[in-house]
């Protein structure tokens, strides 16, 4: 194996190992990573600068073969402390021991390499410093790409762009894979995955948040990132009364933000039955029908209603990515839903401090099998936790 | 609406489980789009469509005459025009009907609406 070292952006600490798994699948790269240092092509480690130029003095000249008239450029990174520009290039000039005859290239060079400083806090000396080739750079650029402030679309709950696509890549998303956002809201995750090359649908009970108001809606989006092509649409309806054809199996992946709680609009078709003195539905005609009764949409119903519907409809090794709210203090593992048919692959979290929510990737391993609780309908909290919460069958 | 997604959809309508899918398009409009032709995609697609269902769609409107059964081999010609069929045809506006409780699922700027109301849930 050879070493890598990959050096991730300070943010959303709890995804990076996960996406990271998540993308050497979808690349098909076997990787094995040390938690300990946590992408540069390493050549070599030291406590200090004159142990690494030893070690670089004492490499088989082989080793910089391919470099020696090559246009390069040499760059100085640090990680929990910094260098002023000056302080970096005197740092770059040590290393003109190496045998590279080629020119200096800042702009378009054959290759780049590397020295990133460890530092153990601010203001002491690095106490590890690692160098090697720069093999590539992340994506980043892309959060800029698809900025919210840049999006014509928007509602209270879109989803910002950088946690939008990791969920797409924590749902293995690629070309050609066939997506649904079952809760799709103003369309986030439509757009994150039809750019990794996903064919997407939407669904949502409020047909206002697909249409939006005045002249944007998700097809303003859409059409601003030029996804005509792969966003194949969306339709209005009810996750809990949901339309997809039950005879197989649909989706190679379910990205997805649910509502919870009445004020994400969680409410699902229903006559309440406490509320005697309901109006009298007034009729419409067929084809502009009246927006239905709601009743309240329960968080633990939300999270059965989806579980179960990715063991039936996603193909087997598609994903199912979701957010759940967790309360920090009460948290525990067994809040995360299981089930029979899909493997639980990673759970990250972003605190809010009181509370967290937790992107969960879950994985469908076997065929659905038709495990409905007992009775029809009447699934109480109680059977629901124990069931989904604490894995037992009953 | 494209007629890949009509052929994910069936009525829901409580109890309506006989001649539920396909649902029958009724006085559409039709967009043309132009979509790249992606072979790999549209094999992907295969084994996830009810072949039966989009043969009697697309047939029904006109648009193709597919054979009944899903072919072994699907020569390019053939996938071109699954191609066409599943992702060039943009439905605006119309309705879809369920055959065996008569529902009527309206479509309106592309987007059908598949709610039902609260008595047939
Ligand atoms: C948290 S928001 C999703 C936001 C979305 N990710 C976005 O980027 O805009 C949840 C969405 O679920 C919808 N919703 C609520 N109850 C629903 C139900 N029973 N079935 C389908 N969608 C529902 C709401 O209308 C809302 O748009």
């Amino acid at each position: 194996m050879i070493p890598y070292l990959v050096y991730f952006v300070q943010f959303h600490e709890d995804f990076r190992l996960p996406e990271l798994e998540a993308l050497s699948k979808l690349e098909n790269v076997k990787i094995k990573f040390n938690r300990e240092d946590y992408s540069n092509d390493l050549w070599t480690t030291g406590n200090n600068y004159p142990e690494v130029y030893k070690n670089l003095k004492n490499f088989d000249p082989e080793k910089y073969k391919p470099y020696e008239t090559s246009t390069f450029k040499f760059m100085v990174e640090t990680y929990n402390g910094t260098r002023t520009m000056k302080e970096q290039v005197d740092i770059i000039n040590t290393f003109s021991f190496l045998p590279f005859k080629g020119s200096i290239d800042l702009k378009k060079p054959d290759n780049t390499f590397m020295v990133l400083e460890k530092y153990p806090s601010p203001t002491e000396q690095p106490c590890k410093i690692y160098m090697g080739k720069l093999v590539g750079v992340g994506n980043r650029q892309l959060v800029a790409t698809y900025d919210l402030k840049k999006r014509k679309y928007l509602g209270t709950t879109s989803m910002d762009a950088e946690l939008s696509l990791i969920m797409s890549n924590m749902a293995l998303v690629h070309q050609n894979s066939l997506v649904l956002d079952p809760f799709v809201g103003t369309g986030s995750f439509l757009i994150t995955c039809s750019h990794y090359g996903a064919f997407t649908l939407g669904s949502d009970i409020d047909g206002r948040q697909i249409r939006g108001k005045g002249k944007t809606s998700i097809k303003t989006n859409v059409e601003q990132y030029n996804m005509k092509k792969r966003v194949l649409g969306t339709i209005v309806s009810d996750m809990a009364h949901h339309p997809w054809r039950n005879n197989g199996e649909l989706f190679d992946a379910i990205v997805t933000d649910p509502p919870y709680g009445v004020r994400a609009g969680a409410k699902k078709i229903g006559l309440n039955t406490d509320k005697y003195d309901a109006p009298p539905p007034t009729k419409r005609s067929v084809m502009n029908p009246r927006y239905p009764l709601t009743v309240p949409y329960e968080m633990e119903q939300v999270l059965m209603d989806l579980i179960e519907f990715a063991s039936k409809y996603l193909v087997i090794g598609g994903r199912l990515v979701y957010w759940l709210p967790t309360n920090s203090e009460e948290y525990n593992i067994n809040d995360i839903p299981q089930h029979p048919s899909l493997k639980l692959i990673a759970n990250s979290e972003q605190s809010f401090g009181k509370w967290s929510r937790r992107l969960i990737t879950m994985e469908k391993i076997k065929k659905y099998e038709d495990i409905r609780l007992t009775g029809e309908g009447n699934t109480g909290h109680y059977q629901f936790r124990q069931f989904y919460f604490y894995g037992k069958v009953y | 609406m494209r007629l890949i997604t009509h052929n994910m959809l069936q009525c829901h309508v409580k109890g309506c489980n006989k001649d539920n899918f396909p649902l029958k398009l009724e006085e559409i409009e039709i967009e043309e789009l132009e979509a790249e032709f992606n072979a790999d995609f549209i094999k992907s697609m295969l084994n996830r469509l009810d072949w039966k269902a989009l043969a009697q769609t697309t047939f029904s409107l006109g648009i193709a005459q597919l054979p009944e059964e899903m072919p072994e081999e699907l020569n390019d010609e053939m996938l071109q025009q699954l191609h066409h069929i599943l992702l060039e045809v943009d439905i605006t506006s119309g309705r879809m009907v369920c055959q065996g409780c008569n529902h009527v699922y309206p479509i309106r700027d592309g987007i059908p609406n598949m709610l039902l109301t609260e008595s047939e849930v």
